[in-house]
């Protein structure tokens, strides 16, 4: 209850504020300070709350249903703290935290600018009105009771002191095909327990935990690094609007330029450590599998870097007087950037894309999709209204004409093809809404030739001067990063294997823009250390580019069955298993490989487990990073060599009343026998066992015997039964409401191979060698080191007239 | 002015059709009923439920995992892919396979499952025994 209240709260506070500073910008002087303080008010009730639901999940209060779904008692303080967005209705509540923490930077930012203030934040609590409208008690709300909307509760979840209750009974249902039993939270039995004395705190002692996909040291710190470069797009909107709401287009630029700056940097970073927790948890070798949801994110990402580009030029060209160049282009830039967050919301969110991603996302209703829709279709309409209605004087202050050979055109020839490339994957992302889908290869084959012109045009743009160049300048300019990358490429198509014309080409162009931008990198580290930043960022893509040619199109994959103790090679590794070792407390197994390499000895251990989470086996892959590849090991499966020797046995599904065959023997699935006595020992969780009868029909001998499926202290066990006579051995494997599930085998079969007691374990691994990858990783992280160079200079123009 | 216009639109032009035509190359569609899988050669995701009562296989020789789906109308098919059984198979309500039909069984090359549970309660069907 109270942190739904303090969301409502935090709800008014925004809309008082976005009131009250629009009054202000309309006129009315007094509202300001109104304004201020309603915005801080919300900031701390959302910083309160939040609080509160760390606080509720750190001392497992499962009442609330979004703590009893997304935690658990075994999950350790760190992950406990991450499972704040482990799910829809908590990730919109980070979103909201961060974006209103950015909200206090941000007023006080623009409270030392002119007279941004109140204009900035009338857009900017209209978002935060839309977030907190979002978690508020009416959609996605993270303190939500359990009762409120029918959960299923696990018996195991329950405090066994409370399962004797009479009134349990009716809130008792069994999943056919499990044959696990649940307990239906419900108003009802809220009112129940309460009449009992219980608080449901007290009732349910345990939630259903996290999914163990997410139980990463990465995704502890990924979500909150991309909602907060989500968050940051909030701002260049905000400014962008402003301007618009003012009609002024010229200080905008640079006051929103260090905001753009650092936002795409963070989104970035964000965006790449959601591809570093795949390439280390996933296990399928990659970082990017161009999946809706990485998509989706990547699109706002790369608009902003075509802002970017666009908003340098117009700042440059301002020195001339005026507002200067592609004032529009800005604006809708940055428009786009945010409404492009909201859209990849939208698809990861709606449930839209539910057949074509991992992330399956279910459906959140009705109302939650319309409400998403309302949202973007709000801030469309704001964005590319306003700029419809400024057109006509945008239109009149329209300045420029430019030279072929200009930096200024180089500049927008790049904004151009990153945009393209960003609607490249807008398109592809978006299909799945028309009931088409696309290949990854659509995305291959059409960002390759983006990546080799991104590469040529950034080195040559920054051999370019602004405004205008002459040609022969630039060939002379251009001769010895030319001839560098040159005999770089030649080597590598001689000695590193690349045969690939458009590989050469890109990795050419990539060369070329990463000597240019080192060459003026050195020049500058001795004089004026702010200006770098542009060069690190080019640096930092260039090598991440030359990582991603490396480890994508030359990684290479082999699967392999390592016989215990035996050697097998694979890559020029030597790899021994040499058996498991059971890890946290017995729930997951270690298997151990010795790796040699030369003389080099290295150990990898991949893990697998069963989560009761989502009823599967887990497989995390194992890494062994050297200087120039990555030797990635995956597990397959495991055979500890006893089971598999009966090849002839049969499993089959049987009704009641039906029959099979088996070694000239007739089985019949006769009747379930299940006593009052069963009934009251499932509903009390005391231990209890279901039986199935059966009738063995052989030359006329019959002969009747029972099948269990017994439950003992919350293990689910099977009995079997064998005939010598019949030379037949039957076993129970599942009895569900109607059917059920045997195996049969002929007893024979077991002892006729000596040979077959002779375990023989293998481990099947699937091993690849990934060469440069950690370029990509570097590359990321220079590149975002960059934008805060650039972010930090920025920031002190932001200030000057 | 004219400049940026005719380099601009010079790339648009390029890109979209290149776009246009790589999206048609790559295009593939969902499709939720058998019998249309079984009777085209190109290559489609269809989507369907496992078949519990036909328990899955994994030929570690061969690496292939077969299992068969049935779509909402009843229609079963086989489906072999080349690999090893995805995680949250067991549990997965539905599943997404991308391939072809080609000599009565489906040659699956990706698999998608899709588990309620991972982010969303997990829907238990109401029946007392």
């Amino acid at each position: 209850m109270i942190g739904s209240i303090i969301l409502v709260l935090a709800l008014a506070c925004s809309t008082m504020a976005m009131v009250m500073y629009y009054l202000n910008f309309r006129g009315y002087k007094n509202t300001l300070n109104y304004g201020r303080i309603s915005y801080h008010s919300m900031a701390m009730l959302v910083i309160v709350a939040s609080t509160f639901l760390w606080y509720a999940l750190l001392t497992h209060q499962y009442e609330y249903k979004y703590v009893f779904s997304y935690s658990n008692n075994s999950l350790t303080t760190g992950f406990l703290l991450a499972s704040f967005w482990g799910g829809q209705e908590g990730s919109f509540m980070l979103w909201l935290l961060i974006t209103s923490i950015i909200g206090i930077f941000l007023q006080s930012y623009t409270s030392k600018r002119d007279d941004l203030e109140p204009r900035v934040m009338t857009v900017f609590t209209l978002a935060t009105t839309f977030l907190l409208l979002m978690v508020s008690p009416w959609f996605k709300n993270p303190f939500e009771f359990i009762w409120a909307t029918p959960v299923f509760i696990d018996l195991k979840s329950i405090n066994p002191d409370h399962l004797g209750l009479p009134f349990l009974k009716s809130f008792l249902f069994t999943d056919p095909n499990g044959g696990n039993s649940f307990i239906q939270a419900n108003t009802e039995l809220k009112n129940l327990l309460a009449g009992s004395g219980i608080s449901f705190n007290q009732f349910i002692v345990d939630g259903r935990g996290l999914n163990p996909q997410l139980l990463n040291f990465w995704m502890q710190i990924h979500p909150p690094i991309l909602f907060t470069g989500f968050g940051m797009t909030t701002v260049p909107f905000a400014f962008a609007l402003a301007a618009l709401m003012k009609n002024e287009y010229r200080d905008w630029i640079r006051q929103a330029f260090p905001w753009l700056l650092a936002g795409t940097g963070i989104l970035g970073l964000g965006i790449m450590l959601g591809g570093y927790w795949a390439y280390e948890m996933l296990g399928w070798g990659g970082y990017w599998a161009w999946d809706p949801v990485e998509n989706s994110s990547l699109i706002p990402w790369i608009v902003g870097l075509a802002g970017i580009h666009t908003l340098l030029v117009q700042r440059k060209s301002q020195n001339k007087g005026g507002i200067g160049k592609f004032a529009k282009t800005n604006l809708i830039l940055c428009i786009f950037t945010y409404i492009l967050v909201l859209y990849s919301t939208f698809l990861t969110r709606s449930g839209v894309l539910g057949d074509a991603s991992v992330h399956s996302f279910v459906d959140p209703g009705m109302t939650v999709y319309l409400f998403l829709i309302l949202f973007i279709g709000t801030f469309l309409l704001l964005g590319l209204g306003s700029i419809a209605y400024r057109w006509k004087s945008l239109t009149d202050e329209a300045t420029g004409e430019e030279s072929l050979l200009s930096r200024e055109l180089a500049l927008f020839t790049a904004s151009v093809v990153l945009i393209a490339s960003a609607i490249i994957v807008l398109v592809g992302t978006s299909a799945p809404l028309f009931g088409q889908s696309v290949d990854t290869f659509f995305y291959n084959e059409m960002q390759l030739p983006i990546a080799i012109i991104i590469g040529f045009l950034n080195g040559l743009s920054l051999l370019i001067k602004w405004k205008h160049t002459d040609k022969k300048d630039i060939i002379r300019k251009s001769i010895p990063s030319v001839t560098t990358a040159f005999v770089f490429t030649i080597a590598l198509v001689l000695f590193g294997g690349v045969h690939d014309i458009i590989l050469i080409l890109l990795a050419f162009s990539m060369a070329f823009a990463l000597i240019v931008n080192a060459e003026i990198a050195i020049k500058i580290i001795k004089g004026n250390r702010k200006m770098l930043g542009a060069y690190v960022a080019h640096i930092g893509i260039a090598v991440f580019i030359l990582g991603v040619i490396g480890s994508s199109a030359y990684s290479r994959q082999v699967d392999v069955d390592l016989i215990k103790n035996e050697t097998t090679t694979a890559f020029g590794y030597d790899m021994t298993f040499t058996g498991w070792t059971p890890i946290d407390n017995n729930t997951k197994y270690s298997f151990n490989i010795d790796v040699k390499k030369g003389d080099s000895e290295f150990k990898v251990k991949p893990v697998m487990y069963f989560s009761d989470f989502n009823n599967s086996l887990m497989r995390i892959p194992a890494i062994l990073t050297l200087p120039t590849q990555d030797f990635y090991v995956s597990p397959v499966g495991y055979d500890e060599g006893t089971s598999n020797s009966n090849k002839n046995s049969k499993s089959i599904s049987l009704k009641k009343g039906e029959s099979t065959e088996f070694n000239g023997a007739q089985i019949t699935f006769t009747s379930f026998n299940l006593g009052a006595e069963t009934m009251a020992a499932m509903q009390e969780g005391r231990d209890f066992q279901m039986g199935a009868v059966f009738k063995l029909e052989k030359n006329g001998n019959e002969k009747d015997f029972e099948l269990f499926r017994k439950s003992v202290g919350g293990k689910v066990e099977f009995t079997s039964f064998a005939s010598e006579e019949l030379d037949i051995n039957i076993g129970l494997v599942s009895l569900s409401a109607g059917n059920i599930e045997i195996t049969l085998s002929k007893l024979s079969d077991k002892s006729d191979d000596p040979s077959n007691h002779t375990k023989q374990e293998i481990l099947s691994v699937s091993a690849s060698v990934k060469p440069f990858i950690s370029f990509v990783w570097i590359g990321i992280v220079v590149m975002v080191f960059g934008f805060f160079i650039s972010m930090t200079r920025r920031l002190q123009e932001s200030m000057k007239k | 002015m004219k400049n940026k216009y005719v380099f601009g639109g010079f790339i648009i032009v390029i890109f979209l059709g290149l776009m246009a035509y790589l999206f048609t190359q790559s295009n593939i569609q969902y499709q939720d009923d058998f019998v249309q899988v079984m009777g085209t050669s190109k290559t489609v995701k269809a989507t369907g439920s496992w078949v519990k009562e036909k328990k899955y296989q994994i030929d570690n020789v061969n690496k292939t995992f077969t299992f068969f789906l049935v779509d909402d109308k009843g229609n079963e098919m086989k489906v072999v892919y080349d690999g090893t059984i995805p995680n949250n198979f067991e549990s997965a309500v539905s599943v997404v396979v991308t391939g072809k039909y080609i000599d009565g069984y489906f040659h699956a090359r990706d698999i998608l499952t899709k588990c309620p549970s991972k982010y969303e309660n997990q829907q238990v069907q109401t029946s007392t025994m």
